[in-house]
Parts: structure tokens; sequence; C-alpha cells
């Protein structure tokens, strides 16, 4: 008998997800867990599918994740994620020689921040900033750059924005994901140029795959997903793009910081 | 265990940071770990995300002793292999120590040609390891002895080395001058010659994408080859409308070259082509070089002629080669003859147009006894051309009567 595909929801916020998942279809075959995705254009609309029983698993950001969490009501199954997503980090940056010794110094200055969605340049800074004892929504002048609403971040363009509005003295501090940095660092030097990082926070989980409490193929599907090897030349492009070396069983662990930040900042 | 230590000191992200934290971790095995000392914790921050990003763990990030900003950061390695394939060997003996790197020298150091090299392989310089996971290729010509001949790598070396130029080399001056009718000649002469270099120039250029990249000696064979015929096109062109005239590209050669660009298979177009074709030109081209009425056109003549003894050298090497190795290859190869000639039953004898321009070039004038001497020697080349071929085509391993067989089913167009 013939198994029914397990429906994988994601959000396409690059033309490189078809690619990956056009990769990965014949792999999940061939390793035994027939699998199928359906893209969605954000978040809410994968969270609601995911809510709806449309999808069977969604490959979620962190913020989604934690919003799906809540109408779920606690019970979400939470599957695997990938080895960059357990210890993320928000990084603060500067323009070089302004770094900062405590995160208080930043009261009465210009703060910019990603997308208004996104955990790591926006949510999540702010939370860490007040753990800190910085409000920096009363006490920074914040300089948001709400682009690509519904993505999470996953583009990486408010970042970008946040970057620029450092370089050109439109602000003088700034929020960005450490994973975001490191890349332009190597990438595209030039969006980093004359700026460091003045403080990194603390580490939390990024995306993770979550499934309904109902459904009852989501261990398999994340045992055969554990299982993919970047060592495997069928699958090793797929997984550059996805930015993955290895799968890591997930947790909810890393998220309890993400769900006190949405709650405090009116997200739940 | 401890760890390996590596001071990157002031080094950041982008500017050498990982590549030294790369290369430090090169020596370090999966599981194991690696400190690297920082100047600042900024710098310990991005190093921190790098590390995730390129796969490794980090473990720790403390304080250094002494300097108040150093950073020490602790990384783990991760299984995680850069790149797939099997692992470069250790290091070998140099080669080219006498200052001189043969492409038989590193053939012999990386390993000799395959007799069949894999028709989807990439494009993997001799030597190199092979990383799997690329794009699948359909190479047409993957077995090395259709290909291969002796001193192949040789033949490509002396080709690079005796590349003329065909704008500064040939003393274009003489060119003008020379009565109407001979200069007539002349360009009915060389612009048979350059219709006649397009097919040499084809026929080489349509195999060379389909040699499989693991024979390398017979990719840089052919492409001498096609870079020569550009260069014979290039200088007889140029000759042929040089003196101010232009001349005919007959319907006939035109024929007669056709059917050499319709041979599809490698060997057969090297019997056509290289042993029959390029054979015939040599003794048409020492024919010019020794009767032309200009230092321009001899010229021209002497470094085409200079190139297509290594074409014809290859030819017989080749055909030689696919006689030996194989039993049926001779009567394969007689038969592709036979079709071609089949196919030209139109055909009869040189054309007179280039006959008559050969005997008034050589001749050089209308007086009766200069072009009854010069119709001599066209009448003698013709024989010689046929002579020659057959010392050929016994070179090339075949018994005389059938050298002889072949040499007369020759194209009277003569490529």
């Amino acid at each position: 008998m013939t198994k029914l595909p397990v429906l994988v929801g994601c959000v396409a916020y690059h033309p490189r997800i078809v690619t990956i998942w056009e990769g990965f279809l014949p792999w999940f075959e061939r390793a035994g867990a027939p699998t199928d995705y359906v893209l969605y254009s954000n978040y809410e609309r994968l969270v609601d599918a995911l809510l709806a029983g449309e999808v069977d698993i969604a490959w979620n950001t962190n913020t989604a994740y934690v919003a799906a969490e809540e109408r779920i009501g606690g019970d979400a199954q939470v599957l695997a994620m990938r080895d960059v997503d357990a210890d993320f980090a928000t990084v603060i940056v500067t323009r070089r020689g302004e770094a900062f010794g405590h995160p208080g110094e930043l009261a009465g200055r210009r703060l910019a921040l990603g997308s208004r969605d996104s955990g790591h340049a926006a949510i999540l800074p702010l939370h860490y900033l007040a753990q800190e004892g910085l409000d920096a929504a009363s006490e920074c002048e914040l300089v948001r750059f709400d682009t690509d609403l519904g993505k999470h971040g996953d583009t990486g363009d408010s970042e970008l924005h946040v970057l620029r509005a450092l370089r050109e003295g439109r602000a003088d501090a700034g929020a960005i994901g450490d994973a975001t940095w490191a890349l332009l660092r190597t990438s595209a030097p030039q969006e980093t140029d004359g700026l460091e990082i003045a403080w990194r926070s603390p580490t939390y989980y990024h995306c993770n795959f979550t499934a309904l409490p109902s459904f009852e193929g989501g261990r398999a599907w994340a045992q055969a997903l554990l299982t993919m090897s970047y060592d495997d030349a069928s699958v090793r492009t797929e997984m550059d793009l996805e930015g993955v070396k290895r799968w890591l069983p997930a947790d909810k662990s890393g998220y309890a910081d993400l769900t006190a930040a949405m709650r405090a900042q009116g997200y739940l | 265990m401890t760890p390996r230590r590596v001071v990157a000191d002031e080094l950041e992200l982008g500017a050498g940071l990982e590549v030294l934290v790369a290369a430090a971790l090169e020596g370090v095995a999966p599981g194991e770990r690696l400190e690297v000392q920082v100047a600042s914790p900024g710098i310990a921050h991005e190093l921190a995300a790098w590390t995730r990003l390129a796969g490794h763990e980090l473990v720790g990030q403390t304080a250094s002793d002494g300097r108040r900003a150093a950073q020490r950061v602790t990384i783990r390695r991760g299984s995680a292999r850069r790149v797939l394939g099997d692992e470069a060997p250790p290091r070998a003996e140099p080669l080219g120590a006498d200052g001189r790197l043969g492409l038989d020298e590193v053939r012999a150091a990386t390993g000799p040609a395959p007799a069949h090299a894999p028709p989807a392989g990439g494009l993997v310089p001799l030597g190199a390891i092979a990383e799997p996971g690329g794009p699948r290729y359909h190479w047409a010509l993957s077995e090395r002895d259709r290909l291969w001949a002796r001193e192949l790598a040789l033949l490509a070396e002396i080709a690079a080395r005796e590349q003329w130029d065909a704008t500064e080399d040939i003393p274009w001056e003489a060119a003008a001058g020379l009565p109407d009718d001979v200069e007539r000649a002349v360009s009915q002469v060389m612009t048979y010659i350059a219709q006649n270099e397009y097919a040499a120039f084809y026929v080489p250029a349509r195999f060379l994408p389909q040699v499989n990249p693991q024979y390398a000696e017979v990719l840089l064979w052919l492409a001498s080859h096609v870079h020569d015929e550009a260069r014979h096109l290039e200088v007889f062109t140029k000759r042929a409308v040089a003196g101010g005239v232009r001349s005919h590209a007959l319907a006939s050669t035109e024929l007669s070259l056709h059917t050499l660009l319709e041979e599809h298979d490698f060997s057969n177009a090297a019997l056509l082509l290289n042993v029959l074709g390029e054979g015939t030109f040599l003794d048409l081209l020492r024919f010019v070089e020794r009767h032309a009425p200009d230092a321009a056109t001899a010229t021209a003549a002497r470094l085409a002629h200079r190139d297509e003894r290594r074409h014809v050298h290859f030819g017989i090497a080749h055909v030689r080669r696919r006689i030996a190795g194989d039993p049926d290859a001779a009567a394969a190869l007689v038969a592709a003859a036979e079709a071609r000639a089949a196919k030209l039953t139109s055909l009869s004898g040189i054309s007179p147009l280039l006959s008559e321009a050969l005997t008034l070039m050589s001749a050089r004038s209308r007086q009766p006894a200069e072009l009854s001497e010069a119709a001599a020697e066209v009448q003698a080349l013709l024989v010689t051309m046929h002579d020659n071929r057959q010392r050929r085509l016994r070179a090339a391993g075949f018994d005389p009567a059938t050298a002889r067989y072949l040499s007369e089913l020759h194209t009277p167009n003569l490529m």
C-alpha cells in the first residue's frame, strides 16, 4: 500500500525554497518517508493552515511557532530544527569605536530594529535589552524597518536597512541576527563596513518543524529527517541553500524568552 | 585532551579570521576542540556566529588571561566534511624539476588515461579529485582507443610552440604588383585553399565538445588543430583578396567538403581529413610555396605546411593505432572512404578552374613555353599526390593494395 505523503507547509520567502524542497522530495521518498510541500506567502497563513489541518507540518520561524503554540494551547509537537537554529543570538551593532560598555548606555540614543515580526531583529532585542534594565521602547528613539512583513525576517531585508542606517548615521545602534552578521561579513563585507558588534544576547532557538498534537506521523517523519546527511551529494546543495549541515531533534526549551517577549509586547 | 590553540588577535571575520580558524580546524578531529584567542568581545561574538554556520559548536567564550579585552573562544569541530569525495593523497615529489613540464610528465604523475572515462563525469583536471554531486554530462567520446594517438601530448605542445601570426609574419607588401592574370590565378588558388581550410576547421571543432575531459591530451590537440586552421583560413583569405581581385568559392569544392563535414566518426574523420585530405594538401602547399610568384603567397604556404605536417602526423598515428588495436577497424575505415566516394560520383578530376589557376600561377605569364612547363608541373603534382597518399596510407597500417585503392578513391577535390 502506498503511504500518503506527509504534507509540509513552508513560506516562499525566496525562489530557492522551491529548489530546496524539489531536491528534498526524492530524498524523503528514498528514506521511506514520502513527503510533499505547499508554499504560503506568509507565516500567518501557514499557521492558519496548520491549525486548519491543511498541512501536517509547518516549517515555522520561532515567532510563527510561538503564535501557533499559543493557539494550539501548549500541546504542539516540535519535531526538528537545523543545527543553526540552536544557539541563535541577536547582536547589537554600532559604528566602530562607538561600542557601549553596558546596554543601559543606549538610553537616549537611536536604536534601529528590523521588521516588527522578526524574532531576532525586533522582538527579542527589546526583550533582552529590558532584561539588562533598558526599556528601549520608552528610553530610546526606535528606528523601525518593517519590510517584508509576514516573512518574519527570513529575507534579511530589514536587517540590511538597519546596517545601512548605522553606516549613514541615521541610528546609533541596531539589532540584527548574529547569523546575518556572520554571513554578511564573509560574503558582502561592504554591508558591515565601519561597524562592529557591541553586544550579543543570550541564545535562543529559531525555526522548527511544528505539528498539531493530533498528527501521528510526526515522530517517524522527524526520525527520517534526522538521518539526512550533509555527506550525501544528492541533498548537499539543498542543505547548503537551507543553511543546515545537521538536523537536530527539537524541544521547547529555547522558546521561553520569545514567548515572554511576544506576550509582553502584545503579539499574543 | 588539551585543545589546540591558535592566536588570531585583531583578525576579524571577513578579513582573515575565518581563514585562520578553518585552516586550524583542518588539523582537529571531529569532536575535538580548538581554542582561538581574539582581541575583543566583538570579534568573539562574530566568531561564535561563524562557528555555528560552519557546522561547528561553540563550547565556551571567556575573558582571556592577561589582556583586558582579549577573549578565548573554544570551538568543537563538527562532523560535516567541507568537500565530498576521496581524501587528497599525501604530497608527492614536485614536477618540472629541470625547468620544463611536459604534459606526459603530468600524466605519468597523475595516472594513465583510463580506457573508459565516465560519460557523465565533470570537468575534472588531471590529478584532481572529483567531488560528487555536480551536474551530469553526456560525453559522446569517452573511450580512449577511439581517440588516442602516440605522442599526442607532444604534438599539442609542439603546436603551441610553433604558433605564428597571419597579420605580422607574412611580407604582405610582396602581394602587390603582380600582373592581372597572375594575380587572378593566385587569388583563385588562395580562395580554393581557404575554402578547404574551413572544412579542416569545422571537423575537429565539432569533435572538441564531445571529448571526455579525462582525455586532456586529445582536447589540447584538437584545440591546437582548430586554432591552426583558424589561422590558415585567415591567412589564405587575406592573400586571396590582398591583390585586389575576387575569386569564386567553387560548388564542386563545396560538394566535396560537405561530405567531410557529414562524417561523425572520429577515426573516419582522421583518415579522410588528416591522412588523405591534409596529406594531399602537404603536397599542394609545397607546390604553392615553390611556384608562388610572390613572397607573401610562398610564406603563407610554408607556414601552413608546417602546421599541416602535425595534423597529418596525428592522423597517421591515430589510424595506425586503431588498425593495430582492432581487427575490424581497417575494414570500417575503408567503408567510410567508399561511402564518401559514392557521394562524390559527380566529381571527375580536379576542377579545371583550379588546375588552370595553378598552371598560370606557376607560369607567371601566358608565354607558351612557360605555360607548357607549368602544366607539366601540375600534372606531376597530381602524380606526386597519389604516390605520397599511398605512402602515408601504408604508414597508417594499410596494406599496399588497400593503400592504392584508397588513394584512388580519394576526392578529386584533393581535400
